[in-house]
């Protein structure tokens, strides 16, 4: 199921959108690149996470500046996750172990500030329905992460993610793997999955996973212990 | 959008894993730590290596020292000795053996230790000691404490030819053993006489101490020398390590410098209505100064990688003819031999010195694989797409590949 397929099932509430940043010159362009898309509406805006929210606390996606007044509010993006806020990080920030910092306190997504032209818009879309989207920069942090307890990778997974990371066009990797595009975005997709079970549990890597499940991208076996994702518990590593 | 990272303050979040989400700065200064230990590991060995060749040399002497002494007793003292009294000895052919089979011993010893290869020390020990039950035994009661009993004053410096370099129990452990067949002898001589024991016992210490002195001070020299060599070369490694990051510090510095000159230039211009947002060349510009400046936040190391620092000089080549280039780093290469290095970098070089336009340039890196990749718009059309051209130089993989919209030049290493 596409985003267009989403949207045609609600026709009738346009996906909410908060915006959190302490520039207002990036409040503005962001908002300028979500207004090319008639499914998104930007509900509030400002640079509190809690007064943003407060003012539309029906947000279906939250995008969180990672600084904030010269502060990394990692802490904030995993008290919003844990709330079942669907996050999308965006940040100037676009090193590695940011990345998969933001990715273990359970951002749906992230995006670092010079790919949001391009890739802003699809993100937002498939983070409100608890799908994956992979930005170039958080591809890169995928392949690159060396850490003891990183998520296992198929050798496919790992090779799409590194393509994708240095030419930045699904068509080329296709061409490059001899596989489809669809194929391709299957690859980088399911090893974002695997990333939904690094880190502290939140419930937005839940409904990520639940979502692979749902849509047949993952089987449960593949990424390791999985109970149900019906139960209240997240599995415990 | 300050990029200070002294101003970033990070909350620790408890996980049910115990695993503290590693923000940038604290993984940035660990990677870079980690970079930072590998070089002082590499650093320490050199150092260690440095010490040891100096602690060889300054042993040296104290060698010579040695060897010439217990040569020059055993010729000068002992040899005359046991000659003038060679007809007052109860087995005199006993006495000279057991000197001529020392003089062998200590010649053959004090070569090997001059030319600096290993002694079999235990069993030339035991043929010292063996020669020493030997003499006495054969020097007779009359003979037992003058000179012609050459073994009280002369073995104890052989002992001290044939362990050098040991620790300093083996030679007392020796010189005990020295000693109890010298009182033994005494005893079943039956030279047990107030007087006789006294001889004994001061022909003893001073045959003993002055060995002892010499080879713990020799050995107590060897060590403060090599630590003085060693802590001079690990400072000497630390100051050249302290030149360099300083030296890669005023580089970016400088970068810096140059690169916010050119993004207030044109911000000032905007600001001011002198340059209008509309004008590509403007537009070219800010692309210029954001790229330059990302690429400026993005280098974290302290002494960059020589593979970085080719392609860093090859990126800043192509943006002063105007490119807009982007450079992104992941991971750090391993030390790679020059060829290999070539290899990863010279193909990507070259692309890029005919890049139009934009460019990307990658560097994925882990210890056992480096991947290296640019990409640029392909300007020559769709009518020469044709299958990628895949080469390999020694252990490099080489990939060049258009399609009419890129072009992608990658080169890959693994171990």
């Amino acid at each position: 199921m596409d985003a267009d397929a989403l949207a045609s099932m609600r026709p009738a509430r346009p996906i909410g959108v908060a915006i959190v940043d302490d520039h207002p010159v990036v409040i503005d362009g962001v908002r300028a690149w979500l207004a090319t898309e008639p499914r998104l509406t930007v509900l509030a805006t400002g640079d509190d996470p809690d007064t943003v929210l407060r003012a539309a606390p029906h947000a279906d996606v939250v995008l969180l500046d990672l600084r904030l007044h010269g502060r990394v509010v990692l802490d904030k993006l995993a008290e919003l996750s844990a709330a079942g806020r669907r996050v999308v990080v965006y940040s100037e920030h676009s090193d590695p172990p940011t990345i998969l910092a933001a990715l273990d306190a359970g951002a749906v997504a992230f995006l670092a500030k010079h790919e949001g032209r391009e890739h802003c818009v699809a993100t937002v879309l498939e983070a409100a329905s608890d799908r994956p989207y992979v930005a170039p920069a958080l591809a890169g942090a995928m392949v690159g992460d060396s850490r003891p307890d990183r998520p296992m990778l198929s050798d496919k997974e790992r090779e799409a993610l590194l393509l994708w990371f240095q030419s930045m066009s699904k068509a080329s990797v296709a061409r490059r793997m001899r596989i489809s595009e669809h194929t391709v975005k299957q690859y980088v997709d399911r090893a974002r999955i695997k990333y939904s079970r690094a880190g502290r549990p939140a419930a937005t890597k839940a409904a990520l996973l639940a979502r692979a499940i749902e849509d047949g991208l993952i089987r449960p076996e593949e990424i390791g212990i999985y109970r149900s994702h019906a139960s209240a518990d997240w599995p415990t590593p | 959008m300050s990029a200070e990272p002294e101003l970033t303050h990070l909350p620790r979040l408890p996980t049910s894993r115990g695993i503290v989400p590693t923000p940038r700065t604290d993984t940035g200064r660990a990677a870079t730590a980690e970079v930072r230990a590998g070089r002082a590991a590499t650093a320490e060995v050199r150092a260690g290596r440095a010490a040891a060749a100096v602690a060889r040399i300054s042993d040296r002497g104290a060698r010579i020292v040695a060897v010439t002494i217990a040569l020059v007793w055993h010729l000068a003292i002992g040899l005359p000795a046991v000659l003038g009294y060679r007809t007052e000895l109860a087995v005199p052919q006993v006495v000279i053996g057991g000197w001529l089979l020392v003089a062998a011993v200590g010649a053959f010893a004090g070569v090997r230790l001059l030319r600096d290869t290993a002694l079999p020390a235990l069993p030339m020990a035991g043929l010292l000691l063996a020669v020493d039950v030997a003499v006495f035994a054969a020097v007779g009661r009359p003979q037992l404490f003058s000179p012609a009993n050459w073994v009280w004053g002369t073995l104890a410096w052989f002992f001290l030819v044939v362990l050098w370099g040991r620790p300093v129990r083996w030679l007392l452990a020796l010189l005990a053993a020295h000693a109890g067949i010298a009182l033994t002898a005494v005893a079943l001589y039956g030279a047990t006489g107030a007087a006789d024991l006294a001889r004994a016992g001061m022909a003893l210490y001073g045959t003993s101490s002055l060995p002892v002195a010499v080879f713990t001070g020799a050995l107590a020299l060897a060590v403060s020398s090599r630590d003085r060599a060693a802590s001079a070369a690990a400072a000497n490694a630390m100051l050249a390590e302290r030149e360099a990051a300083e030296r890669a510090r005023s580089e970016r510095h400088d970068r810096l410098a140059l690169v916010s000159g050119a993004a207030t230039d044109v911000l000032t211009e905007l600001a001011q209505g002198r340059a209008d947002p509309a004008d590509p060349e403007v537009q070219r510009r800010c692309v210029r100064a954001a790229t330059r400046l990302r690429r400026l936040i993005a280098e974290s190391d302290d002494v960059p990688h020589p593979l970085l620092h080719e392609l860093r000089a090859a990126a800043d080549l192509a943006e002063r003819n105007g490119l807009p280039i982007d450079l992104v780093t992941i991971g750090t290469p391993p030390p790679l031999p020059v060829q290999i290095r070539r290899g990863l970098a010279d193909p990507l070089t070259a692309t890029l010195a005919d890049a139009r336009d934009w460019a990307r340039l990658t560097i994925v890196a882990g210890p056992d694989e480096v991947v290296i990749s640019l990409v640029t718009p392909d300007r020559t059309g769709p009518e020469v797409v044709g299958p990628p051209a895949e080469g390999r130089d020694g252990q490099v993989e080489h990939l060049d590949e258009r399609d009419g919209k890129i072009r992608w030049t990658q080169t890959r290493w693994h171990r």
